[in-house]
């Protein structure tokens, strides 16, 4: 095997010879320049396998002595897999600037192989001094790089830089002179054993400059405006180094020197990391420029490895145990390969703003990378982030530590919040050029780092404990893979793909599954299936649907089959991930998608919290099956989790992002995530309450508060719907009264409101995906989702007609159709409970549904045609088909609800054995009466055909009134609106209503994302780009964190 | 703490001082060089041992004594790499000084904000 002293022999005899071979003509000394950092990453490679496969580490000694009277070099484990990261990141940038070094002088090269030889010696060398030393190499040689560039930007940056790296190197040198007069060596392993025994109040404070010193250098808040302005400022190839390779050098050393440092100073770098993730990522909300921010993610990470590190540490987790490698190894790879993409991209589309990086649009590629980088580094499955913080979770929680398990997620919420900002601007945000000139060379770094963070993904997933019992996620996942690689195929190509596999997968997975999974199978697999079936009327190739529709739908799946919380979450988060690609797709979906996610990731933290709380209160256990055994912590647990999915439902409070994300989005997708997706919250809500029956925290019955949050979103929702004048939009909000419904149900923990709220789930599946479907043709065919810019449609869409009335019957609930069931069933529970206040709430937001149903039918179909609709077609037969079909399963469900309801009522005896429905012959008898849906169908029917005969019989003489029959009385309309009686039909109501109409959750979510806004605008005018000021900035930071340590 | 070590102390006081109260871009950078004296003399301090000779092996200390004659060698050893790289920092600040002087045609250090927030 090779030495690893060659790496530095090789770096260092190129350096001193390149500009020789320079004379030679410069493809000589590129091929050189290359060879050798192809050549470190090959060594290094070399000793990772070599270590992998169970070498015994290796110690290189110099000078011929052994330890500690020599400086030595160390390769073991931890050595090789750093050093190969940063070769090769020095490799692939390397490649990346191709362009840049060759239009430079030879130095740029040689300093390139300084940097990284630097940062090799960072992490080999075991002496202290010799760790100045490299560091030194290390800043000079990044100095001097960022000196090549010409522009005063990086050049000022890099003035400040300098200044704070020397006043950082100053403090190392004192650090280490001081610990070098107390111990009497400079090889770290001795140092650590001496100053045991020489620990005093001086030793102390030297091991505490020595640590400021490298904190300074790992950028700590606020004592990092020079990093940032390096950040923004120098060449991207050069800032992918200092972003991802120095910090992994000298998170390195933080590693190595961590045996000289007690509880108290490792307490003080928690502390540190956890105020610097906190705080980067606040200020980054107010960030516009792209590299910046990708500077305060980056300072945001170091602080985020930093602080799990040295909180895992003091919790009493050997430096090299399972856990802490795990943890921060999953955080650092992700940081690692996502930043240094990401500076790659910023050197491609070189914008400054981050809107200006919608350039990349039209190139799927180039966008898929990003989206990677970003998905990756805002901590979502399947990226080895993700597994990091949920084990990271999972043991601070264990031992207590709920405070910093709150400030880490909300530090992560923050930086997820302006990722997706960003992404979601990047997909929609149009561009006046969309010419973006990347070269070979700059692809091939960016391809093999997305694909090293796939490989690692997917290798990294099968180590965490638990990460085996994941596989039940892995066939859904190669579907996604397959998917990504077809998508070149034409859209209908890939939809008939999708439906055959995934018909199959059904077919394979739901008769495994039992009781509400068998139930909630149905509405997410087979649901799936149909609404599939509309995505034949697109053309072309729907780039980047079917992968995401596909995840979102493998994470419906994996919620069906989770046994333990890890499977749970991350099928959860996939799906979340999967949905908001789906929903951004849009026209104007951008703000809605975006909302959408913040709630999602919000809530999913949320929830993280109360599976962590859940992990340390069963004797850490993912298993699922330990909720209903829990006693300690029981309600705040319940209400973690409860909040998690009813953020999914959009409960009254939590509901903002639904009208937006469901009305925006495409024809097909408005039925998917509102008939499919809405029901994941309700499955979720499904596992918890059938686990624990009677949460409580003090005194207060929590399913209690449920119930009346039910009632709540009822009339909320079912009132905010009225006032809509854009139909999908009423629709979504029709969608939030009716989970009102569904919450309330669930929350009266009876076997009769389960029943209720099964009932009306099912209902919601079918008639929502009905009229989306068919509200989405009528908006596909005239063009405006304004019901004041249509009517008389009845006569162009007749079959969409039937299937928007067929559903208003059944939303409204009134007999003949199932949604009476669900309303029968309702006054039943109440009469059960006796709940008048809830009953009278209830039937009113009964009443307020009629209002915007009738809209529906009057505004749309009926009234006179508008000429510019006169030759409109029914919408196309690949969106009636699966209207059709809901039409002939309402019919079913209310004509035979038993077929149906009994098996539900079968399951549900299981977990409320008491007041089950009694069943006769297809009649549902309870305590308080009884409800034969046959019947009232027939009887129903034969009324109304009745009628309808009659009036058949004596109209015939009418006359029909057409447009110019009208004539204005005495206003004269000052807005073409106003000349529609459809136009704020409900005017009235909402003036008489009044305080009851206004938009309070908007306001109070407005208020406090203008909050957090405005704090980080303050915070970030510490940064006021003047060196002096930073330096100021770093003397102070050191005498107060000096305080604290003392202090704490 | 011996004179040296005060004194040293001091310098890196004095020149912490300039660093931060000096506008002038070449005057931070002198006094960056004088915090640098300041720990190059703390290093010499740490190692001096007192009535002692230089660590260096030839006529007037005999091999077999060395060990109780010479100061401790490290940190001489030490101090002279730290000079070595506190020049190369210091070269490196007054090429930047030169350049961003090219640039901008100033040396005030108020004068180079582009970058903030």
């Amino acid at each position: 095997m090779v030495n690893p002293i060659y790496i530095f022999i090789l770096a260092l005899g190129a350096g001193f010879l390149l500009s020789l071979f320079d004379k030679a003509g410069r493809k000589v000394s590129m091929t050189i320049f290359y060879a050798v950092l192809a050549g470190m990453t090959a060594i290094s490679a070399q000793w990772f396998i070599a270590l992998l496969q169970g070498a015994e580490p290796t110690l290189i000694f110099t000078a011929g002595f052994k330890p500690p009277f020599s400086i030595n070099l160390q390769m073991g484990m931890e050595e090789a897999f750093f050093t190969l990261l940063v070769n090769a990141l020095g490799l692939l940038s390397g490649i990346f600037m191709m362009k840049k070094l060759q239009s430079t002088k030879v130095n740029g090269m040689i300093l390139f192989l300084m940097m990284i030889m630097g940062i090799n010696g960072l992490i080999m060398t075991r002496d202290m001094f010799n760790l100045f030393v490299f560091m030194e190499i290390t800043s000079i040689a990044t100095f001097a790089m960022i000196g090549i560039e010409r522009n005063l930007k990086a050049l000022s940056a890099g003035f400040k830089y300098v200044i704070a790296g020397g006043i950082a190197s100053i403090f190392f040198l004192i650090g280490t002179i001081y610990l070098y007069r107390f111990t009497g060596v400079l090889h770290i392993d001795s140092m650590a054993a001496a100053l045991d025994m020489a620990s005093g109040q001086v030793a102390f404070l030297s091991v505490f400059i020595l640590l400021m010193a490298l904190i300074i250098e790992l950028k700590p808040f606020p004592a990092n405006g020079w990093a940032l302005d390096v950040y923004e400022s120098v060449n991207s190839g050069v800032v992918a180094i200092i972003a991802s390779a120095s910090s992994a050098g000298m998170l390195f050393v933080l590693y190595k020197i961590t045996p000289l440092l007690n509880d108290s100073l490792l307490l003080t770098v928690a502390g540190i990391g956890l105020v610097t993730f906190v705080f980067s990522n606040l200020i980054g909300l107010k960030q516009q420029k792209a590299k910046r921010l990708l500077g305060y993610s980056s300072i945001g990470q170091i602080g985020l490895i930093m602080a799990a590190y040295a909180f895992l540490v003091h919790l009493g987790y050997a430096q090299n145990s399972t856990t802490v490698m795990l943890v921060t190894g999953g955080l650092f790879i992700t940081h690692f390969i996502a930043k240094a993409g990401l500076f790659w991209i910023a050197g491609i589309v070189e914008k400054e703003n981050l809107e200006g990086w919608s350039i990349i649009r039209k190139k799927p590629i180039l966008v898929f990378v990003f989206g990677v980088f970003i998905v990756a580094l805002s901590g979502l499955p399947p990226f080895p982030g993700f597994f990091a913080k949920w084990q990271l979770v999972m043991t601070l929680t264990s031992k207590g530590m709920i405070f910093v398990t709150a400030m880490i997620l909300l530090g992560s919420f923050f930086e997820a919040a302006y990722l997706f900002r960003w992404l979601g601007k990047v997909l929609k945000t149009e561009s006046e050029e969309y010419e973006i000139k990347a070269t070979i060379t700059q692809w091939i770094p960016l391809s093999i780092g997305v694909l090293a963070l796939l490989g690692v993904s997917a290798y990294f997933s099968t180590l965490i404990p638990g990460g085996a019992s994941l596989k039940i996620l892995y066939l859904p996942m190669l579907l996604i893979v397959a998917l990504f690689f077809l998508d070149f195929l034409p859209a209908w190509v890939k939809n008939t793909i999708v439906i055959l596999l995934m018909s199959f997968y059904t077919w394979q997975l739901l008769p495994g599954l039992e009781g509400y999974r068998f139930l909630f199978g149905i509405i997410f697999l087979v649901g799936g299936v149909l609404l599939f079936i509309p995505g034949y009327i697109f053309k072309g190739k729907r780039v980047g649907f079917y992968p995401f529709a596909v995840m979102m739908y493998a994470g419906l799946a994996g919620l069906l089959l989770a046994e333990n919380t890890l499977q749970l979450f991350t099928a959860w988060e996939i799906m979340t991930l999967g949905s908001y690609i789906l929903i951004i797709r849009g026209k104007k979906s951008e703000p809605h998608a975006l909302s959408y996610m913040l709630f999602s990731i919000g809530g999913a933290f949320i929830m993280l919290m109360g599976l962590g709380l859940f992990y340390s209160v069963n004797g850490q256990s993912f298993d699922l099956a330990l909720l209903g055994s829990i006693t300690q912590s029981t309600g705040i647990i319940f209400v973690l989790l409860a909040i998690g999915f009813l953020t999914k439902i959009a409960s009254m409070g939590l509901h903002i992002w639904l009208p937006g994300a469901h009305g925006e989005a495409e024809t097909d997708v408005s039925p998917m995530v509102s008939a499919i997706l809405l029901k994941a919250g309700m499955f979720g809500l499904v596992v918890l309450m059938s686990a624990i029956q009677n949460p409580m925290i003090g005194n207060v019955s929590i399913t209690y508060v449920m119930s009346w949050l039910g009632v709540i979103t009822v009339f909320g929702g079912n009132l905010m719907a009225i006032y809509q004048e854009d139909a999908k939009r009423l629709l979504a909000y029709s969608s939030v009264g009716n989970l009102g419904y569904v919450l309330f149900g669930l929350s009266l923990m009876t076997h009769l409101g389960w029943l209720t709220s099964i009932t009306y789930a099912l209902n919601h599946f079918l008639f929502k995906a009905m009229l989306f479907l068919a509200i989405g043709g009528v908006v596909m065919r005239v063009k405006t989702k304004n019901m004041y810019e249509m009517g008389g449609l009845i006569k162009r869409m007749p079959i969409s007609f039937i299937s928007v009335l067929i559903g208003i019957i059944a939303l409204s609930g009134v007999p003949p159709l199932s949604g009476f069931a669900g309303k029968w069933l309702t006054y039943n529970v109440l009469i059960e409970k006796g709940w008048v206040l809830q009953g009278v709430v209830l039937i009113i937001g009964g009443l307020i549904a009629f209002l915007y149903c009738f809209r529906l039918i009057h505004t749309i179909f009926l009234g006179q045609l508008k000429d510019n609709h006169r030759k409109v077609k029914e919408a196309p037969i690949a969106i009636l088909i699966p209207q059709v079909l809901f039409i002939f399963a309402i019919m079913f469900f209310s004509a035979y609800p038993g077929m149906v309801l009994r098996p539900v009522g079968d399951f549900l005896a299981k977990i409320f054995p008491q007041g089950a429905i009694d069943w006769q012959n297809g009649v549902a008898f309870t305590a308080f009466g009884h409800w034969d849906g046959l019947g009232v169908l027939m009887i129903t029917g034969v009324i109304f055909m009745a009628v309808f005969g009659w009036l058949l019989l004596t109209n015939r003489k009418t006359q029909k009134v057409k447009q110019f029959n009208i004539v204005y009385a005495a206003e004269r309309p000052s807005r073409p609106e106003l000349t529609h009686v459809g136009y704020n039909f409900f005017a009235h109501y909402r003036k008489a209503l009044g305080v009851l109409s206004k938009p309070y959750a908007e306001k109070f979510w407005d208020g406090l994302s203008g909050i957090f806004h405005s704090t980080a605008g303050f915070i970030r005018k510490l940064y006021t780009g003047n060196g002096q000021t930073y330096l100021v900035h770093i003397i102070v930071f050191i005498l107060v964190v000096y305080a604290f340590a003392m202090g704490g | 703490m011996t004179l040296i070590t005060i004194l040293g102390l001091a310098l890196i006081m004095i020149g912490l001082w300039g660093m931060l109260t000096q506008r002038n871009i070449i005057k931070i950078i002198i006094g960056f060089s004088i915090v640098d004296t300041g720990v190059h003399l703390i290093m010499v301090s740490i190692g001096y041992l007192k009535d002692r000779t230089a660590p260096i092996l030839d006529g007037a200390v005999d091999k077999t004594e060395a060990l109780s004659k010479v100061v401790d060698p490290i940190p001489s050893a030490l101090v002279l790499t730290a000079i070595v790289i506190g020049l190369a920092v210091t070269a490196l600040m007054l090429s930047y000084a030169i350049k961003l002087y090219e640039k901008k045609g100033t040396l005030d250090i108020n004068d180079f904000k582009e970058l903030k927030w």
